[in-house]
């Protein structure tokens, strides 16, 4: 997994590609989310459209983000899902739990 | 004639084997005085039979004139006292060096005094006699000159009453001095045993100080008894005693100073041996062809035979030293190469380490190898500790405690920067702020031994003074170089060894966790009236993290299904199971409704773990009175149920995964099954089995392959998909965990379960 991010209107949108599978995966994305609650940035966008695929142990590393996010009282919200993530978000009843939108404007408007 | 031979062989061979020995020793450490002083020990020693050897040949010879033994040449034999005196020294330096603590080491040569004294006297005697005899004539002269001699003159006449003593009492005066050299000797050797700790030295003194008793004990009832107390053997005893004391003290003596000093015994006299015959050898060929050169050469060359057989005998003399160093090379390399002993270490050294994986017993072995081979006194072990990732100072005996080395500590990285074994003394410049340093100092080290593997530093051996303070030779450091490759390969070894057995004592855990997981599955499927069951389950790695079970509902007297997937594999997955698997049964027990089984476990699981550690999990129940099965789904992978007609149903209710989030809210559904409705669950093992191409074998293939083959019981039901799945995904075992449960509806579910058992 490759994780690109920029900072659009105060909203931080990270752009994870390739496949989220866990290992180095997991620091990678937990880091750069601290990161930017430091620096007290605690609205995040991922941006799923170059995620091709992700199993159990990447589902997790994007539980965690969310976790991490709430428990300092920011948001994190999903944008454009894959099949496969939409899939894996469906099965495991979790699209109620993450909010996930369309496109990245859709995020960036739910914020406001 | 050949008796008279044999004779002379008798006494040559004890004398030049004594002297060859000498030689050896000395050349073999030039710059130790031990060695110098115990080689020219032996030389005098040996002196004494050579002399014999020679006086016994030229009395043979001359049949006319002055006998031999009033010649002046054949007092020269007298040189072999220097033995007493060189005796002396030695045991100032053995078995502990006491020179080293004289104020003046170099009066040590007085004690040659009285010998050469003896040999002055009685080689010019009459000289000496006249000389004395005209300057004590002065005694006479009148007026100024007498009185200015008179003093002089009157000395020269007393001097000359005590060398006219001397000379007739000669043989017991200073028989008497070498006796009492001897005995000195004896009670220096004695009192300096006190001195040794090193059990090995002390055997060797012990051997050395018997050597002695024995070998001066016969010399002086043969030889200094006799001289000093007047008496005498018969000739042949007296021949009997001194070549006995010569080669009995002497041959034990030097076998212990070898032994101290040296290395291979067996090889140094061999050596000294084969060059004792080899130059007897050399020396009798020359001698034959020296004389027999004149009769060989007449009838070739007439008058001119004298000059030519000069010219001859110029020119072996020549070509003599060539020869013998010729010899010499040869023997050295066919029989003992110079290293042999060294080798022989070496080789035994790595014998013992090759199958020593036992840091402790190999530090032990290594030290013990040093300790015997170069005599080192202590030995210490800094090495690099994979456990801390830092260097440390090994406890030994005297140090009780392991003692970390800053990775920054100067003369740790001077000693980083070698690469051969180095005086301690010769790294000065890493000292400053050192405690490392400081350390080693306190420990009186004398050199440092690096071992490095490639470029990175194992560790380090520091090395005390060598037992009773003998220096460090040029090939002591060639031999700690070669065993410190040796140690590297030996340590590298333990160490992987460690490490194999690590991984080892890891495999056998999991392998006893990989039971207690398959003690947590059912045997087998439950025996039911209508139903007939299959399952399955196939962890990627030694543990999985699926799980199935089948749970008696006793108070509604249903029968529990449940299947669940943790996130991730392996040991994490496995754990997480455990737990799932004692929460299930309690809640099953506990007689909750299935909706709040899981709301329970979602909690319990959520606060118990970190977020991204979560269970899919499906649970249902099914009544077999009324052929409902009550199920709630929490993100597990739909099971399908396909109806007896073909079509497809999921069980999709339920809530979010367990143990993601807390206080999620379940809610659940019922189903009727009915006749040969079958019921499929599975793990995303199965569903997400992949090609070569990257291609997952997806639920939709699943389900088309459940509605092709529905009308087969569950066994072969399961067989099938697994079948097909293998032929997609062909990896054994699977990529990951793959669990299975078939149901099907069937009135003769008990046949077909009977059937299965």
């Amino acid at each position: 997994m490759k994780l690109n991010d920029r900072v659009q209107d105060d909203i931080v949108i990270l752009e994870p590609k390739g496949k989220i599978m866990g290992g180095p995966d997991a620091s990678l994305l937990h880091d750069k989310l601290h990161d930017y609650i430091e620096q007290d940035m605690k609205k995040v966008i991922i941006d799923l459209s170059k995620v091709d695929w992700m199993n159990s142990t990447g589902l997790g590393i994007l539980i965690s983000g969310l976790t991490t996010i709430r428990n300092n009282n920011g948001e994190l919200k999903l944008a454009n899902l894959t099949k496969k993530v939409q899939s894996l978000l469906t099965i495991t009843k979790l699209v109620s739990v993450f909010e996930a939108y369309d496109s990245i404007d859709e995020a960036i408007k739910s914020f406001k | 004639m050949n008796l008279e031979l044999l004779k002379t062989l008798v006494y040559f061979l004890p004398g030049g084997f004594l002297i060859f020995l000498a030689i050896t020793i000395t050349r073999d450490n030039f710059v130790s005085r031990l060695n110098r002083i115990t080689g020219a020990m032996l030389f005098f020693a040996g002196i004494g039979p050579i002399a014999m050897v020679l006086g016994y040949m030229i009395e043979q010879s001359s049949t006319e004139g002055v006998p031999f033994n009033q010649t002046t040449l054949y007092n020269l034999y007298l040189i072999w006292e220097f033995f007493f005196p060189t005796l002396l020294v030695f045991a100032w330096l053995f078995p502990v060096d006491r020179l080293r603590t004289f104020k003046h080491p170099r009066l040590r040569y007085l004690v040659f005094i009285p010998q050469i004294m003896h040999l002055v006297i009685i080689l010019f005697f009459s000289d000496i006699n006249d000389l004395l005899n005209f300057l004590s004539s002065a005694e006479n002269a009148e007026g100024l000159v007498g009185i200015i001699t008179k003093p002089f003159a009157q000395l020269f006449s007393y001097l000359l009453v005590v060398l006219g003593f001397i000379r007739t009492y000669e043989v017991t005066i200073f028989g008497g001095i070498n006796l009492f050299y001897v005995l000195t000797a004896i009670y220096f050797i004695e009192t300096g045993k006190r001195f040794v700790t090193d059990p090995r030295l002390q055997t060797q003194t012990r051997v050395v100080i018997w050597a002695i008793r024995f070998g001066l004990g016969l010399l002086m009832i043969s030889y200094l008894g006799a001289a000093v107390f007047s008496y005498e053997f018969p000739r042949g005893v007296n021949t009997a005693l001194l070549l006995s004391a010569l080669l009995i003290g002497g041959g034990i003596f030097t076998f212990a100073i070898i032994r101290h000093q040296f290395l291979d015994v067996q090889l140094f006299f061999r050596q000294s041996f084969i060059y004792t015959l080899i130059s007897a050898l050399l020396v009798g060929t020359y001698i034959i062809l020296g004389v027999q050169s004149k009769k060989l050469m007449t009838p070739l060359f007439g008058d001119k035979a004298d000059i030519v057989s000069y010219i001859f005998i110029i020119f072996l003399l020549l070509i003599f030293q060539p020869i013998s160093s010729w010899i010499d090379n040869f023997i050295r390399s066919m029989f003992m190469h110079s290293r042999t002993d060294y080798r022989h270490i070496i080789e035994r050294f790595s014998r013992q380490v090759i199958s020593m994986f036992d840091p402790r017993q190999l530090r032990q072995t290594i030290e013990e190898t040093l300790k015997t081979a170069i005599l080192v006194e202590k030995v210490y072990f800094v090495l690099y500790q994979d456990n801390i990732d830092e260097y440390a100072l090994i406890p030994s005996d005297d140090n009780t405690r392991q003692k970390v080395i800053d990775r920054e500590d100067l003369m740790l990285r001077g000693i980083n920067m070698l690469n051969v074994p180095t005086y301690f003394d010769s790294l000065s410049d890493y000292r400053n702020d050192s405690q490392l340093a400081e350390v080693l100092n306190e420990f009186k080290v004398k050199v440092i031994l690096p071992m490095k593997d490639a470029e990175h530093l194992l560790g380090f051996l520091a090395l005390t003074t060598k037992v009773a303070g003998y220096r460090y030779s040029a090939e002591d450091f060639n031999l700690l170089g070669v065993l410190s490759n040796q140690m590297v390969t030996a340590l590298t070894n333990a160490r992987l060894y460690v490490e194999s057995m690590e991984k080892l004592r890891l495999e056998e855990e999991l392998n006893m966790a990989r039971q207690i997981q398959l003690d947590l599955l059912p045997s087998g499927p439950p025996v039911m009236n209508s139903v007939a069951i299959s399952a399955l389950s196939t962890p990627s790695r030694t543990v999985g993290g699926d799980f199935y079970d089948f749970i008696p509902n006793k108070a509604n007297r249903r029968m529990g299904i449940v299947i669940a997937d943790a996130s991730g594999k392996g040991m994490p997955a496995a754990l997480m199971i455990a737990q799932i698997h004692a929460m299930i049964h309690s809640e099953v027990n506990n007689g909750n409704s299935i909706a709040t089984m899981l709301e329970n476990m979602n909690n319990q699981v959520a606060v118990s773990t970190s977020s991204e550690k979560y269970v899919t999990l499906f649970y249902g129940e099914l009544d077999e009175t009324d052929n409902l099965f009550h199920f709630a789904n929490a993100g597990h992978n739909y099971p399908i149920l396909v109806r007896s007609g073909g079509e497809v149903e999921l069980l999709d209710i339920g809530g979010p995964v367990i143990g993601a989030f807390p206080n999620m809210k379940y809610e659940s559904s019922t189903v009727r099954l009915n006749s040969d409705d079958v019921l499929f669950l599975f793990t995303d093992g199965l569903s997400e089995a992949m090609n070569e191409n990257g291609e997952e074998y997806t639920e939709d293939r699943i389900r088309r392959f459940l509605c092709d083959c529905r009308g087969h019981d569950p066994q072969l039901i399961m067989d099938m998909i697994l079948e097909d799945v293998q032929k997609f995904d062909p990896h054994v075992p699977p990529q990951d965990d793959t669990t299975i449960i078939a149901l099907k509806m069937t009135p003769n579910g008990l046949l077909l379960n009977e059937r299965q058992a």
